[in-house]
């Protein structure tokens, strides 16, 4: 440790910190503007200047390191005259447009103005006047306001990895631009205006909205992605203004998705009232008697349960405690992206942090777009390849990262079971070997050169396995999950406490969902095949969207025609169009509920925004359903139903009341004797079928979003997309060509991208047409 | 010849200057160069070359005088990664002209002086980062190192060595800043030329984040010398502290303008007398600038200045680059500052408030001085605009900026209120 001393106070602090971390660290206020704890340092705003014993010349503190038995000042005569000199330089240009400025209120530049200025300039010069730039739907530009720090370009080297923010020219021509005008390629591009001292980049969606002192903020938990990053709801009344992330917390970024998706909260998708369908429409009623017409529908009638994975722990429990009283029999699914639903290995959810990933020797991405699906676990992948570390990837496209991979690999689903044969061949010649290898590797003639990729990361020290969609959703899941669990056992990846063993899963609360529903879940095509043979009658569904997500649109569409369907959710999605009731029920930023992450991480959220119509807490419709079916309401209170989570998952007990919440990480599920091996049926058609997961239209919520739209039409592909090696083996050259599968023929038009794995059909549109998205399998064809 | 009796010495690096086609590789050959290589390479230690230069005293040519053969133990050995051996040849400092002839003129010397120095620091690939105006001298040093390539004075094993060096020129954009070592690294990694603040020096994380030399070519070019004739040799040149020969470029107002190299300690007023042919007008200089335009300027009291570091620290000013500009009483010193304030405006890097805003408001200021449109209230204003950019950024360019502007309104006062006024009618 080293011990300096601050204005003659000795504190003491890590070797190698800078004068100004020492500073923060010791709550001794010295003002900067360029420095950022997560970005690099580039000194270049003076504004952190302090005085060092026997030194000459003040020195930056952002760049000075900290060293044993220093003498510092952070306020004397002479840096209050540099301080106020910095401010006079910075404000030479800078507008004096603080009353219409966004920023006014909230803006470094002119707290420190008041705080470090002259009440008065002195510069009577011209002053200079900066062309704006199009930074794209999120990000408002007014550079004349720019200061300079370089803050932006810094994070979209760093943290973005786009480096599509450069500086132009030099001297007091110097300008921060978009290297080409047009919107920024990263998924975290809503974080540059928070980054931004001033307001040169400001939030384009909530431009001229609203001033700072107007909102009150609270914090709240995104449901969006399975990384529940804390999330400040920034609100006037009860109208949400704006999302952002929270300084201290596990991440301090979020991703686009997470932050403007709050437009689809006041959207015209939203459920704010019980409604009926009535002559093919649907008409707004009362509780009373829409709950008629629900009882109609399931009083002693065969009913599966569809529910999202995004509902509050409080929420599923009562799902769970509603069937239990109303439907013992009746099978629940809560995801739409998993065909084999046999126990895995390792269950859904990270074993490891992502603190722990970021810092593990090796990390390999199995099958996975993770710049879409987990932005922010991305951006920690991003982080330590820039700190040197690997990241290698096997997947069907060469999905974009925006970092560079040690090793990248394509290839076709159907190709895994040999990929992770050839590693157990490799790893066992190193003579790492486990029990269930010989079964495995009987049931796999072929071996794939990617194996390599995967066995070289795994004979490292320590090797995290983040194990994606293309697994998960594959028909034969069960089998290659356990072969990778055999893998880890073999390199000794598996021991407690070392567990390298990932499955990112779909939505939120995982790790408890398998506790909630293990013993009564299907997978949701299951569910829709029941209804459509006519062996059930009514589906609710609660908070889940089978015709626009997932990989059974189909199924569900087909299932539709037969059934009753009761919604009962926050959000209407294109289920909506077809229910024959709809029953409100809160959203995440209006509701007090439990949430845990695909880490295990507790957060308790209890949000003050009053809902906007009729809509109640998940808990509470569900217990009210129970009681208009006349049964016994199992739980009354909040409190109640909070025991009623702690009796199946016994660790969450004290989750409520601890008061560091991060300690308690929630494992996820292991089954160690499962004994699956590949199977060896062949897929029906020549083409595997992989559709891509957008982070700017999955899930109802994003659809429901008019700015997440936008950006979604921004970032679009081809529908289709196949490598050109593919079309050639076929005979075909891009254009409208026809698509053969079980599903019959569809016209579709078909595109070629290099980075799709040759023998893949890459269904770009899913989530919005979805025709698709049931097929594993298919074969492309002229037009007849 | 150089003499070996140090008295007897008079210059080093321009020895050969005066030889017709010493540029050429046989010619140079002919006259002593590359004649001690081969013993510097088999017989000398890296130790041993980086003792005799800390003996020689030899002090950087550059501006900051920094030490060399100091310079050259800071270098961590053993740390996995390469050791690159730069040498900066941007001479854009106003009033600089120095390196230029020596790579124009005597191109092989500057090569001999990069191997031997590479030699003792271990280097593989050095680079002569030359400034982007030298189009001429880029071509002849690309010439002389074609040359010693073919004769085996480079690349791989050298002279039978088992040494191996390659020396590459890189010409630069044209950018003032990027004769500062750190904007020159970024420069020549094919960045924006904009300086880096330190820790970490050159010599730990320099170019490529490798340990790194940067010197200049002055410097460089007197290794051979020094490693021929020893260390005690050079130090006997010159005074003490401030040993050795110094090439001073020499403008302004004097009869014949040029470069000189004289020992270290003559006198400014032997220099511009008896080499430069004395002053245009009258006997006394107005306005003395002694190491190039960044350096703060001197009045006739110091006239007789010694030729030294230290001396010129103790009149108040810097030795610099050695650049002497020199001015009689014809020298209009507001519309010279206004110029100095427009170079240093525009060669601002833009990286550092004081300096990106300073030098832009300093020149706009000045310029409404020098047009007649100032009022007394610019002159507190300037100097504190002027006085608050020093010392303030992470390299020296905003110090050099305000050195002539705090000068004028030091010594020549009288002479801005006059511009106020006068004009104003």
């Amino acid at each position: 440790m080293t011990n300096l001393f601050i204005n003659d106070q000795e504190v003491e602090v890590a070797p190698g910190t800078s004068i100004l971390e020492a500073c923060r660290q010791n709550g001794v206020d010295v003002p900067y503007f360029c420095y950022h704890p997560e970005l690099s340092v580039a000194a270049n705003c003076r504004m952190c200047l302090v005085e060092v014993e026997g030194w000459p010349k003040p020195a930056a503190s952002c760049c000075t390191p900290a060293s044993e038995g220093m003498k510092i000042k952070t306020q004397t005569e002479t840096l209050k005259t540099d301080r106020k000199m910095i401010m006079e330089y910075l404000l030479i240009h800078h507008p004096l447009d603080c009353p219409v400025c966004d920023q006014g209120g909230d803006c470094k530049l002119q707290d420190y103005a008041m705080e470090h200025g002259a009440s008065k300039g002195r510069y009577v010069e011209h002053k200079r006047a900066v062309v704006n730039y199009e930074l794209g739907p999120f990000v408002n530009t007014c550079m004349t306001r720019c200061i300079h720090c370089t803050r932006c370009v810094r994070f979209a080297d760093e943290v973005a990895g786009t480096g599509d923010i450069g500086v132009l020219n030099r001297s007091d021509h110097m300008s921060i631009a978009g290297i080409v005008e047009e919107a920024l390629e990263s998924e975290l591009s809503g974080n540059l205006p928070d980054i931004c001292p001033v307001g040169a980049l400001l939030d384009k969606p909530s431009l001229d909205v609203s001033r700072p002192w107007e909102m009150s903020n609270h914090k709240s938990t995104c449901t969006q992605c399975p990384n529940g990053c804390d999330i400040s709801i920034e609100s006037r009344g009860d109208e949400v203004m704006r999302i952002r992330p929270i300084t201290g917390s596990p991440e301090p970024w979020i991703c686009d998705r997470g932050r403007y998706v709050y437009d689809a909260f006041r959207s015209d998708a939203r459920i704010l009232e019980p409604a009926l369908r009535r002559g093919g429409v649907l008409e707004t009623v009362g509780w009373d008697e829409a709950f008629e017409e629900v009882v109609l529908a399931l009083k002693d009638k065969r009913v599966g349960i569809l529910c999202s994975p995004d509902w509050s722990v409080e929420g599923h429990t009562a799902i769970r405690l509603m069937r239990d009283s109303l439907f013992p029999d009746a099978k629940v699914s809560y995801d739409l992206h998993r065909r084999d639903m046999r126990a895995f290995a390792f269950e859904e959810g990270l074993a490891m942090t992502t603190t722990q990933i970021e810092s593990a020797e090796q990390v390999v991405v199995l099958g996975s777009d993770l710049r879409q699906r987990l932005p922010l676990l991305m951006q920690r992948l991003r982080k330590r390849a820039y700190a040197g570390k690997p990241v290698s990837r096997i997947g069907a496209m060469n999905y974009r990262t925006n970092m560079d991979l040690s090793s990248d690999v394509i290839i076709r689903p159907r190709d895994w079971s040999s990929v992770i044969a050839r590693a157990m061949d490799q790893v066992r010649d190193l003579g790492k070997d486990a029990a269930g290898f010989d079964a495995w590797l009987a049931a796999v003639p072929e071996r794939h050169e990617a194996g390599k990729v995967l066995a070289d990361a795994l004979i490292s020290k320590s090797c995290a396995l983040l194990v994606g969609e293309e697994i998960r959703s594959h028909h034969d899941a069960a089998a290659l999950i356990a072969g990778l669990d055999l893998l880890m056992r073999a390199c000794g990846h598996a021991e407690v406490g070392n567990d390298g063993r990932n499955l990112i899963p779909e939505g939120m609360n995982t790790q408890l969902l398998s506790a909630t529903f293990g013993d009564v879940r299907v997978s949701a095509g299951e569910l829709f095949a029941l209804a459509s043979a006519g062996e059930l009658d009514a589906l609710i569904v609660v908070g889940s969207d089978p015709l626009g997500d997932g990989l059974f649109p189909s199924a569900a569409m087909a299932a539709l025609t037969r059934v009753k369907m009761v919604q009962i959710g926050a959000i209407a999605g294109k289920i909506g169009r077809h229910v024959d009731v709809q029953l409100p029920a809160a959203a995440y930023s209006e509701i007090e509920g439990t949430f845990v992450n695909m880490e295990g991480r507790i957060r308790v959220a209890s949000n003050p925004l009053r809902s906007l119509g009729q809509e109640r807490p998940l808990w509470k419709v569900m217990m009210r359903l129970v009681q208009v079916m006349g049964a016994d309401v199992p739980v009354v209170s909040l409190d109640e139903l909070r025991s009623e989570v702690v009796k199946r998952v016994p660790e969450m007990a004290g989750a409520w009341d601890a008061v560091e919440q991060d300690k308690l990480l929630l494992k996820p599920a292991r089954n160690r004797n499962v004994k699956f091996t590949p199977s060896k049926n062949k897929p029906a058609f020549e083409l595997d079928v992989v559709s891509r997961y957008s982070m700017y239209r999955e899930g109802m919520w994003a659809r429901g979003s008019e700015l997440l739209s936008k950006a979604a039409e921004l970032h679009r592909l081809d529908d289709l997309l196949v490598h050109p090696d593919t079309l050639q083996a076929a005979g075909l050259s891009a254009g409208p060509m026809v698509v053969r599968s079980f599903l019959g023929e569809t016209k579709c038009s078909v595109g070629v991208r290099e980075d799709v794995s040759p023998g893949v059909l890459f269904v770009a549109k899913r989530g919005i047409a979805g025709d698709l998205s049931d097929l594993d399998s298919a074969t492309l064809g002229g037009e007849s | 010849m150089i003499p070996s009796d140090p008295q007897q010495v008079k210059q080093i690096c321009f020895d050969r200057i005066n030889i017709p086609h010493v540029n050429q590789l046989a010619i140079a050959q002919k006259n002593g160069a590359y004649a001690f290589l081969p013993t510097v390479l088999q017989e000398f230690e890296s130790a041993k070359i980086i003792d005799e230069m800390k003996i020689s005293g030899l002090r950087g040519r550059g501006g900051a005088g920094f030490p060399t053969g100091l310079k050259w133990s800071f270098v961590p050995r053993n740390t996995g990664k390469p050791t690159y051996l730069l040498c900066n040849a941007d001479e854009g400092e106003p009033g600089t002209f120095k390196d230029r002839d020596i790579m124009r003129f005597d191109p092989h010397l500057l090569i001999e002086g990069m191997v031997m120095a590479g030699f003792a620091l271990n280097v593989r690939d050095a680079y002569i980062y030359v400034r982007g105006e030298f189009l001429h001298e880029a071509n002849v040093m690309n010439e002389a190192i074609r040359e010693a390539y073919a004769a085996n004075l480079l690349g791989e094993n050298i002279l039978g060595s088992g040494y191996s060096m390659h020396l590459t020129v890189h010409r630069g954009a044209g950018a003032y800043i990027c004769g500062e070592e750190t904007a020159l690294i970024e420069s020549l990694e094919g960045k924006p030329g904009r300086p880096r603040f330190k820790p970490p020096f050159p010599a730990v994380e320099g170019f490529y984040r490798s340990p790194t030399v940067v010197n200049n070519v002055e410097t460089l070019a007197s290794v051979p010398a020094i490693l021929k004739h020893g260390g005690a040799w050079h130090a006997a040149i010159g005074v003490p502290n401030n040993t050795g020969c110094k090439i001073f470029s020499v403008s302004g107002h004097v009869n014949n303008p040029g470069n000189y190299e004289v020992p270290m300690g003559t006198s400014l007023k032997t220099l511009i007398e008896e080499y430069c042919g004395g002053l245009q007008h009258g006997t006394v200089p107005k306005v003395i600038i002694p190491g190039g335009s960044s350096t703060p300027w001197l009045m006739a009291e110091h006239y007789d200045v010694p030729l030294t570091y230290d001396a010129m620290a103790k009149a108040g000013s810097m030795l610099g680059s050695g650049a002497i500009i020199i001015m009689d009483e014809t020298a209009d010193v507001v519309a010279f500052s206004r110029r100095l304030a427009h170079f240093y405006a525009h060669e601002s890097c833009g990286q550092c408030t004081p300096c990106r805003e300073g030098t832009g408001w300093i020149e706009r200021m000045m310029g409404r001085i020098e047009d007649g449109q100032g009022s007394e209230k610019d002159l507190p204003v300037l100097e504190q605009a002027a006085k608050h950019m020093a010392g303030r950024t992470i390299c020296a360019l905003a110090d050099g900026a305000t050195a002539p502007i705090l000068s004028l309104l030091q010594h020549f006062p009288e002479e801005v209120r006059s511009r106020i006024t006068e004009n104003r009618l």
